[in-house]
């Protein structure tokens, strides 16, 4: 049985600029379910950052409407935690700070929320560094962190801007088998932006391939890739074939974009 | 910044005494041999008999004077620290409170302390307040503005995420800006220090009648110029050992940042 959570509606965004009018995003509907992974790919500068500004409230949609459990969204909306591609951790603060801040907001006791805490630090591998600052870890440790403060807040949504682009291979590889294993151990609905079909692939429940400026929705593929989504998978015809049709679409935008832009 | 060569703290302590006795050998060296005229310029030695003559036996004057310039420094300081910070936090939030009190701070900003002297003798005559009202005038806009631009420079997507994660404007800024400005809030206060400092021993040598600068002054008066250097490295080390008290406090305040390495 399924139920949508996440219902986006005719979404669009205008930015008024000194250069003009600035479309980011027009028209852009999209049902989620919840527990379901979502992956938008898109060629760069076609809205999809201003989509998950939207969702997380930060930005009203200039038309349209995103409702979230059936409410529109109309402020900051701490339901959908949001993975920012820099970590945005909060340097004055130990992993264990950091992690039950979300919680330290709504005033629930130190003892309480330091043991909540320390589960999802364990979660994610960190055990041990409660008391280390965000500076004195690398920045797969700090995506870490990051994942399990956004958790530690108990939100319905996932929302992830690239958090993986700014990690090296190996380190990204560990990072998306981690977030498959929780987002399949808990239940949450993620939506996921990335620049990297393989990552989609590899994540998803479904792909959404986003149109160039303005950004709509191109086409949504479902992604029925069996898991664990190990390397056999990644290898299998299946995925090749997905892959290509994905990239075939995403290519025909990104030269779209190039040629509008020259 | 980054040295070439990595030394030791050690070896840095050891070539630091060698420039020192150097520069003090040669200056002895100098005066000795005729090349300075000792009035103008006694050597360390004369100096050093001097600042013993200044802080044992009867005229003992130079541990009070330290005292007394430390204390209108450390009062006038913490005043215009305990009003400047909050309003630059304030005006660092608050684009209207910037724009309102900008005009204003630019105003009184560029003015030396030493203009404020003629006014505050007038107003306060040569007491206490009117140190301290010195070191305030001169301190306070600096502070404001040290503190605007720390509180401007804290990273908005770190705001961002604290109300992603549920916190309200004043959480955000007690739990955000407040830290993240808070170092260069503290590197701007220890500038402010310093201009301090300036302040007092000008007031001090104006119109006072104890304290490093009327010391320094009268010591002038009298061509005693031993005690005119006693005076100046009295402050050196005053204003050095106060520094190294304000790096301790900054450490304890900021335990995450890693000291030393980088700076
Ligand atoms: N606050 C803003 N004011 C004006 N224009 C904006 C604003 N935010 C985004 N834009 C514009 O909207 C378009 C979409 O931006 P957005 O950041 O959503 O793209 P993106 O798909 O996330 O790009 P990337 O792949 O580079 O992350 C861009 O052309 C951008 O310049
Ligand atoms: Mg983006």
């Amino acid at each position: 049985m399924t139920e949508t959570l996440i219902k986006i509606q005719n979404v669009s965004m205008t930015f008024e600029t000194r250069k003009g009018r600035v479309e980011a995003v027009s028209d852009f509907s999209l049902d989620i379910e919840r527990g379901e992974f979502v992956c938008i790919v898109g060629a760069a500068g076609c809205g999809k950052s201003t989509l998950l500004n939207m969702l997380a409230g930060f930005v009203q949609p200039t038309g349209g409407s995103i409702s979230l459990d059936g409410d529109i969204i109309k402020s900051v909306e701490p339901r959908c935690g949001i993975i920012f591609q820099n970590y945005a951790l909060m340097p004055w603060m130990t992993v264990l700070d950091n992690v039950s801040f979300g919680p330290r907001l709504k005033y629930i006791s130190k003892k309480e929320r330091h043991a909540a805490a320390r589960l999802w630090i364990e979660k994610v591998g960190l055990k041990g560094f409660e008391d280390a600052y965000p500076g004195e870890l690398s920045g797969g440790m700090q995506q870490r962190v990051a994942l399990s403060r956004a958790l530690a807040n108990e939100p319905d949504v996932l929302l992830c801007d690239e958090p993986f682009a700014a990690l090296d291979a190996m380190t990204r590889q560990l990072m998306q088998e981690e977030l498959v294993r929780i987002q399949r151990d808990t239940g949450k609905t993620v939506l996921f932006i990335t620049h990297s079909i393989d990552e989609a692939l590899l994540l998803s429940d479904r792909v959404v391939v986003m149109s160039a400026r303005p950004g709509r929705v191109k086409a949504v593929y479902k992604n029925d890739l069996p898991h664990p989504r190990k390397m056999e998978v990644q290898i299998s015809e299946r995925f090749l074939e997905l892959k290509r049709e994905v990239w075939d679409l995403v290519q025909e935008e990104v030269m779209r974009s190039i040629r509008e832009r020259a | 910044m980054k040295n070439k060569k990595n030394f030791e703290l050690w070896q840095v302590a050891v070539i630091g005494s060698v420039g020192l006795i150097v520069f003090l050998t040669v200056w002895e060296g100098a005066v000795r041999s005729g090349l300075i005229d000792a009035f103008f310029l006694p050597p360390p030695s004369a100096v050093l008999k001097r600042m013993i003559q200044l802080s044992t036996g009867t005229d003992a004057v130079l541990l009070r004077d330290i005292r007394v310039s430390a204390v209108r420094v450390l009062v006038g300081f913490a005043l215009s620290a305990l009003v400047g910070v909050p309003a630059g936090l304030l005006m660092g939030i608050s684009p209207t409170m910037r724009a309102f009190f900008n005009p204003v701070i630019s105003i009184i900003r560029p003015l030396p302390a030493l203009s404020w002297i003629p006014l505050s003798m007038l107003w306060l005559g040569i007491g206490e307040e009117q140190k301290y009202a010195i070191v305030f005038m001169g301190c306070f806009a600096s502070v404001l503005v040290y503190t605007t631009d720390a509180t401007m420079r804290v990273d908005p997507l770190l705001s961002l995420a604290a109300r992603n994660l549920g916190a309200k404007r004043l959480q955000v800024i007690r739990h955000v800006i407040l830290p993240g400005a808070l170092p260069n809030i503290l590197s701007g206060l220890k500038v402010v220090l310093a201009i301090a400092w300036t302040c007092v021993i000008s007031a001090e040598m104006v119109g006072a009648n104890v304290g490093l600068g009327f010391r320094i002054w009268t010591a002038k008066e009298w061509s005693d110029t031993g005690q005119v250097l006693v005076g100046m490295i009295s402050i050196s080390i005053t204003v050095l050992l106060l520094d190294i008290l304000f790096r301790l406090v900054e450490r304890a305040l900021l335990p995450w940042q890693k000291h030393g390495v980088h700076r």
